[in-house]
């Protein structure tokens, strides 16, 4: 019964989203059945469909658990943008400069690293580089909340600009390929790219880029309930949360706290960069991320900030994502800004449980749960 | 007992769906997009999509062309004919989306791929590898897959047209130049605008700035402003922009620079990749078209008629694929002897009497 009561109302929030979905559909004049048939058909198709759904759920189960992390030391993690844009990066110099001999866009042999790493030594490297940059620039607004007591939504908002100004001007004029027309850098070294699952799974081409970072977000989930509810520093974070001052008095210190919850979020968002980088692209791409970070937030409010809801929430918006492109395609008038609106509208609906009944008024939903 | 209120909404809101529903899909059975026999075209746009007034819209009137003879406006298109083939476009919006666009097109077997912008070059040349039974096109970029039709211009030709003209205009002997991402594609541009111009006067000055190094550099009218502004406080007098959306900066520049008493503009801008010079009537010397529908149509075309083959194919001054746009809003701006010195160059470069330096070649 319990279980059903966490499930009813993000199941409501969705359901109610689509029937206003289904009602603009309606008004710009295509069939709400087709449109939602070309929105949802095609996640599940195999492989393409359910392949192309993992892969896309991914970044978004690192970011959700990001948030929700954040979430649960009361703390609210807007820079998981920046996170993950800095820790990709930086992921993909460490695989550049470990990674031996690559062949360049032009298609000549180059060698931009200092020495050449085997695998078993490069991707472990490559994915704590991932973690503890992130971890770094998320505990960044966690010090400065601890020590100076300056707000972590504006210092988190602020140092998404930092990061993404960073990242790009060191890709432009530090790390480009000179020629290549696109903002990338060079690729890494065959050494650190992380096999994808098709090598794994019968009847799943390589060509789909779902890869064991995948895998790794699974872990990750099961890390951070552990975490959260069976390590003496969760109990901390999860205290800190609900109560600081209540936590304070009980003899936690909430300063650290506070710097430990957004380090675990920060690191938690550069594990994105495994994905994009090592699993996927193989080099950092300039503006890779489709919102990661903010859309993060929005599966860590429909997951109710545990590490089960984020991951069926994270499927959720890439189906919505992938089908998105379909309904562009092959419906009438109907473009993919539906995506937004479905998006929107089930945030919308889950905010709105928290006025319904959250007893804490507009912050209900983020401080209600019981330590 | 509030959970069975809950489970009882929930039942009501899943009736109302039905029943909203319902009805609709029995309004609008299934399009022609199921027609078999029908050539499948799948355009891809570039994250500007197609509402540019530019790159994308130009790319979006070939194609709306060979599926209704008609341009997006609702004009006929000339010298093209309506070819009866499926239409289908994607606007990414995100350098994400893009793969799985194309993707969407190859998973249900179209005929035809179009990719619009030289960044799209290497997702295609993935999904072309994977899909060698499906014939794709990219606009600006080139991939050297037998299923993939490489369409790429001669900027530099056009560009140096377009100098000539800015050459025989300008009463500074100052030129400007702004170009919107600073990459060798748009170097092209330059290098050709500056040959044009020396090929008139070898004293004129250029001054040439780019608003960035990122894609955002393409939708900064604010900053193209600016440096029109900076250009002209330095004496140009003719800009020539390739800059995309950040472009039309540089024509609010010139309008605010004013007229002479007898109402002909001191400064003038000249517009690139669509037909621009009616966007500001009076302030816009010409345009330099290049003509990505005609690309797109041809390769439609080629493909209707089963004459599709991949490789490069460059559209060039001969081919008609760039040159300089003349209509009623710049017929009385331009000299009529600098059209005819612009021809006689025409003439000179299809022929190969004059080489243009193209900036790209290695």
């Amino acid at each position: 019964m319990k279980l059903l009561r966490q499930l009813i109302f993000p199941l409501i929030a969705v359901v109610a989203a689509f029937l206003v979905g289904a009602i603009f559909v309606l008004l710009i004049g295509d069939s709400p059945v087709e449109t939602y048939r070309q929105l949802l058909g095609n996640a599940f198709s195999w492989p393409d469909g359910i392949g192309y759904t993992l892969f896309n759920a991914t970044p978004l189960i690192f970011t959700g658990l990001a948030v929700a992390v954040a979430f649960r030391c009361g703390l609210l993690n807007i820079g998981a943008e920046g996170q993950l844009y800095v820790a990709s990066f930086a992921t993909a110099w460490v695989c550049i400069l470990f990674g031996g001999v690559v062949v360049d866009v032009f298609g000549q042999p180059v060698n931009y690293s200092i020495v050449s790493l085997p695998a078993i030594i490069l991707i472990p490297l490559g994915c704590l580089t991932a973690i503890v940059v992130g971890a770094l620039w998320g505990a960044i607004p966690g010090f400065l909340k601890a020590r100076f007591g300056s707000h972590e939504v504006i210092n988190t908002i602020m140092m998404n600009f930092i990061a993404v100004a960073l990242v790009s001007y060191f890709t432009q004029y530090h790390y480009k390929v000179p020629g290549d027309p696109i903002l990338e850098t060079a690729p890494v070294g065959a050494a650190a790219h992380i096999p994808r699952l098709g090598k794994f799974i019968p009847g799943l081409p390589e060509r789909i880029p779902l890869n064991l970072a995948f895998i790794l977000a699974l872990i990750a989930c099961a890390l951070v309930y552990i975490f959260l509810w069976r390590t003496k520093w969760g109990y901390e974070i999860r205290a800190t949360g609900a109560n600081p001052t209540a936590a304070e008095y009980g003899g936690i210190n909430v300063r650290k706290q506070i710097v430990l919850a957004m380090a675990v979020s920060g690191g938690l968002a550069g594990m994105v960069g495994i994905n994009e980088v090592m699993g996927y692209r193989y080099r950092y791409y300039d503006g890779f991320s489709d919102n990661y970070g903010f859309t993060g937030i929005a599966v860590a409010l429909l997951g109710r900030n545990h590490p089960v809801g984020v991951i069926f929430a994270a499927i959720l918006f890439a189906i919505l994502s992938r089908g998105g492109i379909f309904v562009d395609a092959f419906t009438e008038h109907v473009s993919k800004d539906l995506v937004q609106v479905l998006q929107g509208t089930i945030i919308l609906f889950v905010a709105a449980e928290a006025i319904f009944r959250g007893p804490f008024g507009r912050f209900g939903l983020l401080k209600r749960s019981k330590v | 007992m509030r959970k069975y209120t809950l489970l009882t909404f929930l039942v009501a809101l899943c009736a109302l769906a039905l029943v909203l529903a319902g009805p609709a899909c029995t309004t609008k059975g299934s399009s022609s997009t199921d027609d078999k026999s029908k050539i499948h075209v799948g355009i891809v746009f570039d994250i500007g999509g197609k509402d540019d007034r530019s790159f994308n819209a130009a790319a979006w009137v070939g194609v709306k062309c060979a599926e209704t003879g008609k341009r997006p406006d609702g004009t006929p298109c000339e010298n093209k004919k309506p070819l009866d083939i499926v239409l289908r476009d994607v606007e990414p919006g995100t350098p994400n989306a893009i793969e799985p666009a194309m993707r969407a097109f190859a998973e249900r077997n179209y005929d035809l791929i179009i990719g619009v912008g030289f960044a799209q070059a290497p997702i295609m040349e993935q999904v072309a590898k994977d899909y060698p039974n499906i014939r794709f096109a990219i606009v600006d970029g080139v991939s050297e897959l037998p299923n993939v039709a490489s369409l790429v211009f001669k900027e530099h030709e056009g560009s140096f047209l377009v100098g000539m003209l800015a050459a025989k205009t300008t009463k500074s002997d100052t030129l400007g130049f702004i170009g919107g991402m600073d990459i060798p594609l748009i170097h092209r541009f330059e290098t050709g605008y500056e040959e044009g111009a020396h090929a008139v006067n070898p004293n004129i000055r250029i001054i040439q700035n780019y608003v960035g190094v990122t894609d955002s550099a393409w939708n900064n009218p604010g900053k193209g402003k600016e440096l029109a502004l900076s250009q002209i406080g330095k004496g140009a007098d003719v800009i020539f922009t390739a800059a995309g959306n950040s472009g039309l900066g540089a024509f609010d520049a010139v309008e605010q620079a004013g007229t002479t008493p007898d109402g002909r503009a001191t400064h003038f801008v000249i517009g690139v990749d669509s037909d621009q010079n009616c966007v500001k009537p009076g302030f816009v010397l010409t345009s330099m078209v290049k003509r990505v529908d005609n690309a797109v149509y041809q390769i439609v075309l080629d493909v209707v008629n089963g004459q599709f083959s991949g490789g490069i194919h460059v559209y060039g001054l001969d081919k008609d694929g760039v040159g300089y746009a003349m209509d009623q809003c710049n017929q009385k701006l331009v000299q009529p002897e600098a059209i005819q010195e612009a021809e006689a160059a025409k003439q000179k470069i299809t022929s190969g009497q004059i080489k243009v330096t193209d900036a790209m070649a290695k």
